[in-house]
């Protein structure tokens, strides 16, 4: 940014137009084209009368949006689906935090590798930590079972909450646990009304990152699809695997408003700027 | 742990705030409280990944042939040593591209944007409310023979006559660099914020073309969100297979693609698991060049 200068430069660079910011500009503008040109392009044919995909749209209809409830496995799914997202988040929430509560104040070699361990879940793809708890859970015998996909979202899901209630409470002093036990609080009380309300931030961004990535996640997913146990994402894809038509986009925009829903609650409460800043 | 912070009480009304400071911060928490997720995480994570590497030197094929078979398989045969190549050649296409589309973006954003900066910031972040399926059937929706894509390059005269672009292996790359270009531009945006715009305009003054001065001042600057950002990619494009799946008519086989295609057609645990285990194997060296780039940027701040 120009900061007044002590020699009191003139107004340079002001007189013509800046011709390759514009062109930048201009380039700015079309890449966002690219970013939401699929997005609305599904929306778009979520509405579409004709029942293969064409342009220009033929007419306008919410009959892909009945398939949705007629189709007993996409409203099964998305129901099982959101338990999932829910029930692991909760969990992950539930194991996550004391450990980042622990972690955030603590120095040293251990304290970081124990951190870095609880971030691991991260860097494993989805796909080769879905293969190889499958094959273990079955050898426990409840490989495709609602525990076995729990167990795998939550694995999935603790890095998020982790990280991000670890970013909020090393930001915090400890001054005011110290004040509430100074003043007699036991620690149970310290927990529940000092330092939990101040990092329920971190915990909600956390959760909120666990829930939208265990909803999308397929490859995690897949290996543990039976009738009674899979995601939206595993039925979505074998539906498409036999059949090509928009009631794909219905659930793909049904899901695309959850989501949204999802965020403009948690802004709501929280304020979306805490999220992007953990 | 209380009753020993109780007792700086005393002394702290006699001179309030130092004394405090000094001692030890309060810590609600003990170290006991991480030992539930290690429980969790070493039962559902380290085990499950220790038996992959067991299941992948010491069953089937590996028994009669000796430990590393599965892995002499997937590096030898031809076959799948063509799909680690097409793994390695799809990682390195799709990053370069992410690279090149959003590298300008990103630097229109710390240069220029503004107050239109929070748009671009929320368009980049919107697409992750929605489902990786959703992208991928839209550009299926946007490349189909009656797509408008299509419709429009028939138009300009660039393709010859409308066919299915959803099934030639260019959607593949097109959907992976919609799908991980925001990262790579939130990657370099953060590191690009740091460097001081006057370097640049010192550049410009001494005489130096707007060509030489970005490669030569502001690229270089940048490098480090451009490595943090390339190894993002990079790693997430070698895990995904939904693309490949749904996109390019199967012409592009990768080798998450070939895990998810073994697991639903041939059940040979063994070497679903040695797949599994190279796959990881590739991530951990990502992973091992990431650290040692933020410890360079350590070193240097």
């Amino acid at each position: 940014m120009s900061t007044p200068s002590l020699t009191a430069m003139p107004p340079r660079r002001r007189r013509r137009p800046n011709w390759a910011a514009l062109a930048l500009g201009a380039y700015v503008v079309a890449f966002l084209g690219f970013i939401v040109a699929p997005i609305a392009a599904v929306v778009l044919v979520s509405f579409s009368s004709a029942s293969f995909i064409t342009f220009p749209i033929p007419g306008y209809t919410l009959r892909w949006y009945w398939r949705i409830i007629e189709y007993r496995p996409f409203l099964d799914a998305m129901l099982v689906s959101i338990e999932v997202a829910l029930a692991s988040t909760v969990l992950a929430a539930a194991l996550g935090v004391p450990a980042a509560l622990a972690l955030a104040r603590s120095r040293g070699v251990p304290a970081a590798l124990v951190s870095n361990f609880l971030l691991a879940p991260i860097t494993v793809p989805a796909i080769v930590l879905g293969l190889a708890l499958l094959y273990f859970l079955a050898s426990l015998s409840f490989g495709l079972s609602f525990t076995a996909l729990l167990i795998a979202h939550t694995v999935a899901g603790i890095p998020y909450v982790t990280r991000t209630v670890l970013a909020v409470y090393r930001s915090l002093p400890p001054d005011l646990e110290e004040a509430s036990a100074v003043l007699g609080a036991t620690r149970w009380q310290t927990f529940r009304y000092t330092t939990l309300p101040l990092v329920r931030p971190g915990v909600f961004a956390g959760g909120l990152f666990a829930v939208l990535t265990s909803l999308d996640n397929l490859p995690l997913s897949f290996f543990f699809g039976s009738a009674s146990t899979s995601t939206l994402p595993v039925v979505m894809l074998s539906y498409m695997e036999n059949q090509f038509d928009p009631s794909i986009a219905a659930v793909s925009t049904v899901q695309m408003l959850v989501a949204i829903v999802a965020l403009v609650v948690t802004d709501r409460v929280y304020g979306i700027e805490k999220l992007t800043a953990a | 742990m209380t009753t020993v912070k109780a007792d700086p009480v005393p002394a702290a009304l006699a001179e309030p705030a130092p004394a405090r400071r000094r001692g030890t911060p309060y810590r609600l928490a003990s170290s006991s409280w991480t030992v539930p997720v290690m429980v969790f995480l070493g039962f559902f994570f380290v085990i499950p990944l220790g038996a992959n590497l067991w299941r992948s030197v010491a069953t089937g094929d590996a028994l009669v042939h000796g430990p590393f078979a599965f892995y002499a398989k997937l590096l030898g045969d031809a076959y799948y040593a063509g799909i680690l190549a097409e793994t390695l050649k799809v990682g390195v296409i799709a990053t370069l591209a992410s690279l090149v589309v959003g590298y300008p973006v990103a630097y229109f954003m710390v240069r220029y944007a503004g107050r239109w900066n929070g748009l671009i910031v929320f368009l980049l972040i919107a697409p992750l409310l929605t489902s990786i399926i959703m992208r991928t059937f839209g550009w299926r929706v946007l490349l189909a023979r009656k797509g408008p894509v299509t419709l429009l390059l028939h138009d300009w005269g660039l393709i010859a006559r409308p066919t299915n672009l959803a099934d030639d292996p260019i959607a593949v790359y097109v959907a992976l660099v919609h799908v991980l270009v925001p990262f790579m531009v939130l990657s370099i945006v953060a590191v690009l914020q740091q460097v001081d715009v006057r370097l640049e305009e010192s550049s410009r003054v001494l005489g130096a073309g707007p060509l030489a001065t970005f490669f030569r001042i502001t690229l270089p600057l940048s490098l480090d969100g451009v490595a943090t950002g390339c190894i993002l990619v990079f790693v997430v494009t070698n895990g995904s297979f939904l693309t490949m799946l749904l996109l390019g008519g199967g012409k592009v086989t990768t080798l998450s693609l070939l895990i998810y295609q073994q697991f639903n057609v041939a059940q040979d645990t063994g070497f679903a698991a040695a797949m599994g285990n190279l796959l990881l194997f590739m991530a951990l060296i990502c992973l091992a060049l990431q650290a040692r780039f933020l410890r360079r940027e350590g070193v240097k701040a």
